[in-house]
Formats: C-alpha cells, structure tokens, sequence
C-alpha cells in the first residue's frame, strides 16, 4: 500500500523550488542515495516547468503533483488541465544537436527508470514517472 | 530559489568572468539572461561561467546558456563552463553542452 501526497501547486515560477524542495525531503526518507535524489528533483522540476511554461492558463491557473510512496519505489504524477499539445510533434534532441526545446522531456526521460507523457490539445498533459530505489548494492 | 550572479570584466585578459552561486530555475533563468545580455552588450568579449558553487540548473538555465551561446559563436565569442559540480555535470552531458562549452 502506498502512501499518497497530494500538491495543489498555482501554476507560477516561484513554486517550482517548492515542490522540488518537497520531492526532495520524501525521497530523502524514502531511502535514496544523493544522486538518486537529485535526479528526482531535476525530473519533478522539468515537468513543473514545462506545464508553467507551455500550459498558457491565467493567473489562477493550478496543476497536481502527487508522490506515491512506496518500499522499493517513488512514482510522481504531475498533471494540468491546460492547453496540452500533440505528442506526434514532439522530437527528442539528437546526440550533437544542442538546442533548447524539448530539452525538458528529454532530461525527464533520462534521469527516471519509466516515464509515462499523455497529452491531449484542449484537454492538458499528464507525466507520470518512477524511480526504483537501488536494492542489493554495498 | 536564490540566485547570485558576479560578473567581472577582466580587461587584462579580455574576458567576461562569470559566477553563479545558488540555483538556476525558472523563477530566475531571466535574471540570468539579462546579466549575460548586458555584458555581451558592453564588451563583446568571450565569457567563462564558474559553475563551482552552483547547486542547481534546470532546462530554463541551460536553455539561457544555449541562447548565449549562439549569441557569442554569431560574433566569433566563446563560452566556457568552469568547475561544474557532479550533478550539474550530468544534466551538461544529458543536453551535450559538455562537449561545447566545457
């Protein structure tokens, strides 16, 4: 069973830290290493980010963050009812191509062990990713 | 997320010395921006960026970095990432900024 916190975050810049600060301190007691957790604040970040940046609601615009705790895991939803966009379009960055869009999904994808992105225009997007703690290492 | 930015100019070697201290996010990319802008728009010289005390950066920061890449390589100006910690280190390697700018 796992336990479930739930963050109603206003979808502004300064909140980012927060809930960065937040998914720090449960991955700290949930028993990962130093990497292990700064790879998860940079992934919750990443998502918030992209849904402050692309999500284009007004000034009361709100999205979820949920963290679920588990023994060997830490799976985190972030989610918004804002302007999505189309998946189809989205093309990871290509070794030797520096550039700066889509760069946040891509770093999502390759700090987590499974990363899940819904999105529908009109309807908003939702990332759901995991991190499975090291096990039987000295 | 607190943020300091020094900038020196070093005139003896024709240099733009940066050095971020704290965390770059997207509450404070702009402001990281705007330093580097305003520099560039002073003296067009090539900038080195002491990363040593920079605990965070996200894609906001790197993209800012990105921008002021392109900005310098159009006027024949480097950039150079100093110092950078291990997980700043890894998110320079995940973007391919390593092999650029460090």
């Amino acid at each position: 069973m796992a336990d479930l916190l739930k963050l109603n975050v206003p979808g502004k810049p300064e909140y980012v830290g927060t809930v960065r600060m937040a998914a720090s301190s449960l991955a700290s007691g949930a028993g990962f290493d130093v990497e292990a957790i700064d790879d998860i604040k940079v992934a919750v970040s990443e998502a918030c980010t992209n849904i402050v940046r692309h999500a284009h609601e007004g000034p009361d615009f709100v999205y979820d963050v949920s963290f679920e705790i588990e023994r060997e895991k830490l799976t985190i939803t972030v989610k918004d009812d804002g302007a999505g966009y189309n998946i189809e379009e989205y093309s990871e960055p290509v070794p030797g191509e520096i550039r700066e869009s889509g760069l946040g999904l891509f770093i999502i994808k390759a700090l987590m062990d499974e990363v899940d992105v819904q999105s529908e225009i009109g309807v908003g997007t939702h990332i759901r990713m995991t991190k499975y703690l090291q096990t039987g290492t000295a | 997320m607190a943020l300091s930015i020094n900038a020196n100019n070093n005139a003896q070697a024709g240099l733009w010395e940066f050095r971020l201290v704290g965390e770059v996010d997207i509450s404070n990319a702009h402001y990281f921006k705007k330093q580097l802008e305003a520099a560039l728009s002073e003296k067009r010289q090539s900038i080195t960026v002491d990363l040593s005390d920079l605990n965070y950066i996200d894609s906001t920061g790197l993209g800012v970095i990105i921008g002021a890449y392109g900005t310098a390589k159009k006027e024949g100006l480097s950039i150079k990432l100093l110092n950078p910690k291990d997980n700043v280190k890894k998110l320079l390697n995940i973007s391919g900024l390593d092999k650029i700018l460090c």
